[in-house]
């Protein structure tokens, strides 16, 4: 059977690892949203005793190379406790890209104009519901195009989870190469476009969405 | 605000409980034998399912001593970590006996010896001398035991000159040697012979008689007393017919040796193995 041969009859098994990455980027994305709006507000709107170690993780998470993340939440935190690969991997890229989101939000969150807050308090608002119902729906609206970026990179990311024993498309692809003896440059590239299809695909829907709830008034990208 | 917090703990909650059903908990009564799946013919993935001859060895081994065995795919650096941290249980791809590994991890009575193999581009005028000096630059695997040997006796050496080239996997490094950047490929003896079935483009020009004894591994002072029972389970299935068989079936070209194999003195509890009797 040729190559191509091979990468067709284990389509099933590339997309299966498809699969996985998309169920990884989607939790680690949503971990990263909770944890990236809670750094956010924090550094904005919080008190400095909550600021210091805010900044701290957030600074650590964007700093450290997502494989050295990678493992020290699956082996060191599999001293306490026997976390599960694909938890491990959740927790990781999650907490990295809550740094980054956060960074986003931050953004976003400070590109509402002052005056709204002011607003706010003046018809008898306080400071946290006007945070939760004036500030930051608008934020969100306005993140949603530097954030097509961030879903973009940690997709990408997801490939670096097999270190840590999660089977998804880059492994599935090494289980190809290493039967085959050989064609890792097909084998390779075949996985890239699925990679690229999912993330243009991924792109479109966030690119739609950003018109639909785009804010009124606001400049945006034509 | 508090809206907010509700649906990011149903979120959080939802998680966990996705992460529950994951597999790769192990309960108290399984065991985790971890493989490296892209290491045929001792270990791999086809059709989404685990074969080869250390994976069906060690459900045959799991079966007849009793015990629950789930495999885990780790890539080969990771898998000595993951044992001496207990994050599997014992490992069962095929594993070179060394000195080194030896203080984080016990071995099994060895079910294999191998030997080294030398190969070269299909039209290469390499010999087993020129392909390792003369300034050759040799392809390996890095941490195999191989690596460690040219890198002792070759590239160390002052009056030899030869350099070698670390690679991740072997494919890689058979890939590099077609593109021209490596004149020869150091791997185990049966690597080699699986690669000369697959691909024509590259030949063994040399056999050098390593014998590497090949083992099962547990973690460090047995703390699940697996030893005594994988070393029963190995003679069993050798003295039942059942390892020639599961070798022939990946491995036809691959010879049956003696078990248990060369048990070099300098691991200690191969004095006296636990669970079989040497003595006859």
């Amino acid at each position: 059977m040729s190559i191509y041969g091979v990468l067709l009859d284990q389509l099933p098994y590339l997309l299966q690892g498809l699969g996985i990455a998309v169920l990884l980027l989607m939790a680690l994305l949503v971990v990263g949203l909770v944890l990236g709006l809670f750094f956010a507000l924090v550094e904005i709107y919080g008190p400095l005793w909550a600021r210091l170690p805010v900044y701290a993780l957030e600074r650590f998470a964007r700093g450290v190379p997502a494989i050295i993340l990678l493992f020290l939440f699956y082996y060191g935190i599999g001293n306490v406790y026997a976390i599960p690969s694909f938890a491990a991997a959740v927790a990781a890229l999650g907490l990295r890209s809550g740094g980054y989101q956060s960074q986003i939000f931050r953004g976003a969150i400070q590109s509402v104009p002052y005056g709204q807050m002011l607003a706010a308090r003046a018809i008898g608002m306080g400071r946290m519901g006007a945070v939760a119902y004036i500030i930051v729906p608008q934020a969100l609206r306005h993140a949603i195009g530097p954030w097509s970026n961030e879903f973009s990179a940690e997709f990408k990311d997801t490939s670096l989870a097999y270190v840590i024993g999660v089977i998804e498309l880059t492994r599935q692809a090494h289980y190809i190469i290493s039967n085959q003896h050989g064609h890792t440059l097909p084998v390779l590239l075949f996985a890239a476009v699925l990679y690229f299809v999912v993330n243009r695909f991924g792109n479109s829907l966030l690119y739609r969405l950003e018109d639909r709830l785009e804010v009124p008034g606001f400049e945006r990208r034509s | 605000m508090k809206r907010m917090l509700r649906s990011a703990s149903t979120v959080l909650a939802g998680l966990a409980a996705v992460a529950a059903l994951l597999p790769g908990v192990a309960s108290a009564e399984t065991y985790t034998a971890g493989i490296e799946a892209s290491f045929p013919p001792w270990a791999y993935v086809e059709n989404g399912e685990k074969k080869g001859i250390a994976v069906d060895a060690m459900r045959w081994i799991a079966k007849d001593q009793g015990i629950d065995v789930n495999f885990k795919d780790l890539p080969w650096p990771s898998l000595v970590p993951a044992l001496g941290q207990g994050r599997i249980d014992l490992l069962v791809t095929g594993l070179d006996v060394t000195r080194e590994r030896d203080k984080v991890v016990d071995y099994s009575i060895p079910w294999y010896v191998n030997n080294d193999a030398l190969m070269v581009p299909k039209d290469s005028d390499l010999n087993v001398v020129t392909a390792l000096s003369n300034g050759a630059t040799i392809g390996i695997q890095s941490g195999s035991t191989q690596y460690l040997w040219a890198k002792k006796n070759l590239v160390d050496n002052p009056d030899i000159d030869a350099t070698i080239k670390g690679y991740d996997s072997s494919v890689t490094a058979v890939e590099d040697m077609e593109a021209g950047r490596v004149d020869s490929f150091m791997v185990d003896e049966l690597t080699a012979t699986e690669f000369a079935s697959k691909r024509d483009d590259i030949k063994t020009i040399a056999i050098m008689m390593a014998e590497r004894p090949m083992a099962l591994a547990v973690t460090d002072g047995d703390p699940h007393h697996l030893l005594a029972k994988l070393n029963k389970g190995i003679m069993n299935m050798v003295d039942s017919g059942n390892w020639r068989r599961i070798v022939k079936k990946y491995a036809p070209y691959m010879p049956i040796k003696n078990v248990p194999g060369y048990m070099p003195p300098y691991i200690d509890h191969y004095k006296n193995p636990p669970g079989i009797d040497l003595s006859n």
